[in-house]
């Protein structure tokens, strides 16, 4: 050993030859390559990290109820369905988001950042293998996909997917996964990757109407699922991948700048950053341009006159018309009506008719949804408005029923309900109930107080579809507590009202029914069938005239007047009066006809 | 400088390295070739430094520092340094989330050791190297210290390094561990080139056939371990009571008291010094305490 200058050095027999052979000098052309096996093998680690990660099986499953939140309770149409599947791909990405940031700042976190240092593999690579591992998120992403796309079909979807909506939400995943990359590489601690997630979920929470074009995650479709068929390039679904992809590529640059020092290289990511800043605005900008008013004054004319659109059907007296596509709903909505048609002993001269309607609200043209009339002049506003007051459902009939666009549920206890409450409106219709009329200021509904048709057209409705009794009995509570009731004040007298969850599935299409009324029908059921049958078919003429009363109709039957006395308790509790009736042009009109 | 530059394996030339005001490192200059060498110094010393410079981790502020002939200072070259490198950083973190094998796995590949199978391979030698098999499957936020160390030592030997860097790989290994660590070490294939610093003279006096003795930043001595036992020949004794003339004195076993000092008492009972010895002696020249 000799010193060498300012040092020493260390010598020793037999040193082998110290650059094995390879000349010091020399760096081999894989050192300046991009060690692309490396990055590929590490991808695959980091993405098998993801697959197996409990963060993005918990944003699976949170995915998952969210999807079914968003579309159990609307009957599945494509058009709506695939936007709410990519918005439910939502639970996946912030999960991912929080996955990636762990991983892409894992090893500072860990205290490993010298030994990674000594690594061959760079920072930058490094990067490269994380962003591309965010493959591992794909299969969660398309397993989401996948099984509510079934789940959807299997329950009958109206339309047919778009698989660029589809793809949206794969891309917001990979979109979230590469944001979480930019957040690690800079903020390896925890409480980065939730306060991202928490700024990605806030965004989606907090921004409404004209910005929600902006935002790739807006979940606000509702007006989607109203929509009697798909709007031609709305949302435009093209421009949103490609902003989703321009945000999944913007994070990657980001990343990347964050690890690589290379000037040339710096120099490219940053070119590649603007250019995806442009892309994401052009993006933005073609989402945010209105919806062609072509698209619109054709959506509008289906909606005022829905003639000109709907195929309508008719049988055993009764019409139904519905939108192109709809017709597989046809056998659903036979069935409780022909239940009804099938107990009645006589029928009606009119013709009943069952016609969709889209349930835009036109009440004010101020309420005309702004995500479809976004962009659009008032005047343009106002002249829709005014085509829409021509709209069937604004001018109800007696013999109409008006089912919602979307809302007619496919399976389950929806579909029972709505069986029943399809066929209630048949029986209204039946008995003669004057329907719920429309005005300017909104519905003014007459309450059929102490007639015997009403309770007969619950018993009809009954009978036809066989409805749970605990439920019926629900009808007596206001949904807000079990123990109050709902009531109407008519001629200065307060009426409790029996209400049966229909509202969802029917538009209104005859009176409120009074709790008198449902009890009475209940004590029909009680009767053998053939005996009420009887008693209706041998004066049907006077049960179904608004003069007959339930005193009377009960004493045909032999059964006793119901007594409200427990449902009227309820309604003025002991030490509470009634209150003072309100002025007569607030209170609801009596059905006279 | 004799030494023959075919032989010499790492060069370090005039190598100076500040934190702010502290100088870790002052014109160190030295040469590595084959074979174990140990790094002794105190604490503050600079040798971590030393060895994340040599790792290619840290840059000095001035000198040269070769590695293989390759330069690190150079991108590309680096990189072919960190191909040849296995580096145990003084304090090592660990994913402690991953299993043992997993974490060697990925460990494999970043050091560019791409096929599934070599890397198995791989994974399965250093396991049994440092006797970890049987753990290979746990977490390794279940292991002991001890365990992590041999785990960080496993890292280190991935792929048959050319440069082994370890600091302080024996900080928190039992008697037994020590013991099979230098076997591993005696053992490895190819005759790579490891810097190892540590605390333990004993370690460098059992396995070192070169010792750098690193005190404020400059080396002091560089030799065998024999050669810095020999820095206090003659002033090393042992007496039945203290003598306060010794820089340093403690009782042994026996009950005599061993002493270390410039200037041994006429007629004392010279013995025969350790590493330790020549340790203490040229620190206690360099004024360090």
């Amino acid at each position: 050993m000799t010193a060498t200058d300012g040092g020493l050095a260390l010598g020793g027999a037999g040193a082998a030859d110290p650059a094995g052979g390879a000349g010091g000098s020399r760096v081999t052309a894989r050192s300046r390559a991009l060690p692309l096996r490396m990055v590929l093998a590490l991808a695959k680690a980091e993405a098998w990290l993801l697959v197996r990660s409990m963060l993005v099986l918990a944003g699976l499953v949170a995915g998952g109820l969210l999807i079914w939140l968003l579309l159990h309770p609307v009957q599945p149409l494509w058009w709506n369905a695939a936007w709410e599947i990519g918005a439910g791909q939502f639970a996946v990405a912030i999960a991912v988001l929080v996955a990636a940031q762990l991983a892409a700042g894992r090893a500072d976190r860990d205290g490993m950042v010298d030994l990674y240092a000594s690594f061959p593999a760079t920072a930058g690579n490094r990067t490269i293998a994380h962003l591309t591992g965010l493959a591992g998120a794909v299969p969660a992403s398309l397993l989401l996909l996948g099984a509510a796309a079934a789940v959807v079909d299997l329950r009958g979807a109206i339309g047919t997917p778009s698989s660029a909506v589809l793809a949206g939400g794969l891309l917001l995943v990979i979109a979230a996964g590469a944001a979480g990359i930019a957040i690690g590489r800079r903020f390896p601690h925890p409480m980065a990757g939730l306060i991202g997630a928490l700024a990605l979920f806030l965004s989606s929470t907090l921004f409404q109407g004209g910005s929600i074009w902006l935002l790739p995650w807006e979940i606000k479709h509702d007006d989607l699922s109203e929509l009697p068929g798909p709007l031609a390039g709305y949302p435009p679904a093209g421009a949103h991948a490609a902003e989703l992809a321009s945000i999944a590529v913007l994070g990657g640059v980001v990343a990347l700048l964050v690890t690589v020092n290379r000037g040339r290289a710096r120099v490219g990511l940053a070119t590649a950053c603007i250019l995806a800043v442009a892309v994401i605005g052009l993006a933005g900008a073609a989402q945010l341009r209105p919806i062609p008013t072509t698209e619109l004054n054709h959506l509008m004319a289906e909606v005022a006159d829905p003639a000109s659109a709907q195929r309508c059907t008719t049988a055993d007296q009764v019409r139904y018309c519905l939108y192109p596509g709809f017709g597989r709903d046809l056998p659903s909505l036979e069935a409780p009506v022909n239940g009804v048609l099938a107990h009645l002993p006589a029928r009606p001269d009119q013709l009943l008719t069952i016609r969709q309607f889209v349930p835009i609200d036109f009440t004010q043209p101020a309420l005309i949804d702004p995500t479809l009339t976004h962009g659009h002049p008032k005047r343009q506003i106002d002249q829709w408005y005014a085509q829409l007051q021509k709209a069937p459902f604004a001018n109800a009939a007696a013999s109409a029923i008006y089912l919602p666009v979307g809302q007619w549920p496919a399976a389950g206890a929806p579909l029972a309900d709505a069986h029943f409450a399809l066929a209630l409106g048949a029986a209204e219709w039946a008995v003669h109930l004057p329907p719920t009329t429309s005005s300017r200021s909104g519905f003014q509904s007459c309450v059929a107080v102490d007639q015997a048709r009403e309770a007969i057209a619950i018993w009809l409705a009954i009978l036809a579809t066989h409805p749970p009794a605990g439920q019926l009995q629900d009808g007596l509570h206001s949904p807000r507590s079990s123990h109050a009731i709902q009531a109407t004040w008519v001629r200065n007298t307060l009426i409790p009202i029996w209400v049966y969850p229909r509202a969802r599935y029917l538009a209104s299409s005859g009176p409120p029914i009074t709790a008198a009324g449902y009890m009475l029908a209940k004590g029909m059921t009680n009767l053998p069938e053939q005996k009420v049958a009887r008693v209706l078919k041998g004066n049907w003429g006077r049960w179904v005239n608004w003069r007959t009363t339930d005193a009377q109709l009960a004493a045909a039957l032999g059964i006793p007047t119901p007594s409200l006395r427990a449902v009227l308790r309820t309604l003025h509790p002991r030490g509470a009066g009634p209150t003072a009736p309100p002025p007569s042009n607030e209170q609801s009109p009596l059905c006279t006809t | 400088m004799s030494m023959n530059e075919h032989t010499e394996a790492i060069r370090v030339d005039g190598v100076s390295r500040r934190y702010g005001a502290t100088r870790a490192l002052d014109e160190v200059g030295l040469t590595l070739e084959r074979g174990i060498t140990g790094l002794l110094g105190p604490n503050g010393a600079g040798k971590t430094t030393l060895l994340s410079i040599l790792a290619t981790v840290n840059e000095p502020d001035a000198g040269r520092v070769s590695v293989f002939g390759l330069d690190p200072c150079d991108g590309a070259e680096r990189v072919e340094i960190r191909r040849r490198l296995g580096y145990l950083p003084q304090e090592l973190g660990y994913h402690r989330h991953f299993t043992v094998a997993a974490f060697l796995d990925y460990v494999a590949i970043l050091k560019e050791i791409t096929d599934r199978r070599r890397r198995a391979e791989e994974v399965a030698r250093v396991l049994a190297a440092i006797g970890l098999e049987r753990y290979a499957r746990k977490r390794i936020r279940a292991l002991s210290g001890g365990m992590r160390q041999r785990l960080g030592i496993a890292q280190a030997l991935l792929g048959n390094p050319d440069l082994l860097v370890l600091d302080e790989p024996t900080a928190g290994l039992d008697p037994e561990q020590r013991l099979r660590f230098r076997e591993l070490l005696s053992d490895l294939p190819r005759d790579p080139v490891i810097l190892l610093s540590t605390h333990q003279a004993d370690d460098i006096a059992a396995i070192c056939p070169n010792v750098i003795v690193l005190l404020e930043g400059q080396v002091r001595f560089a030799g065998s371990p024999s050669g810095l036992a020999a820095a206090a020949g003659g002033q090393v004794w042992s007496a039945d009571d203290r003598d306060h003339r010794a820089h340093l004195s403690w009782r042994g076993g026996d009950g005599r008291w061993r002493h270390v000092g410039d200037r041994p008492p006429a007629g004392a009972a010279l013995v025969a010094p350790t590493v330790e010895d020549g340790y203490l002696m040229l620190s206690h020249a360099a004024g360090v305490r």
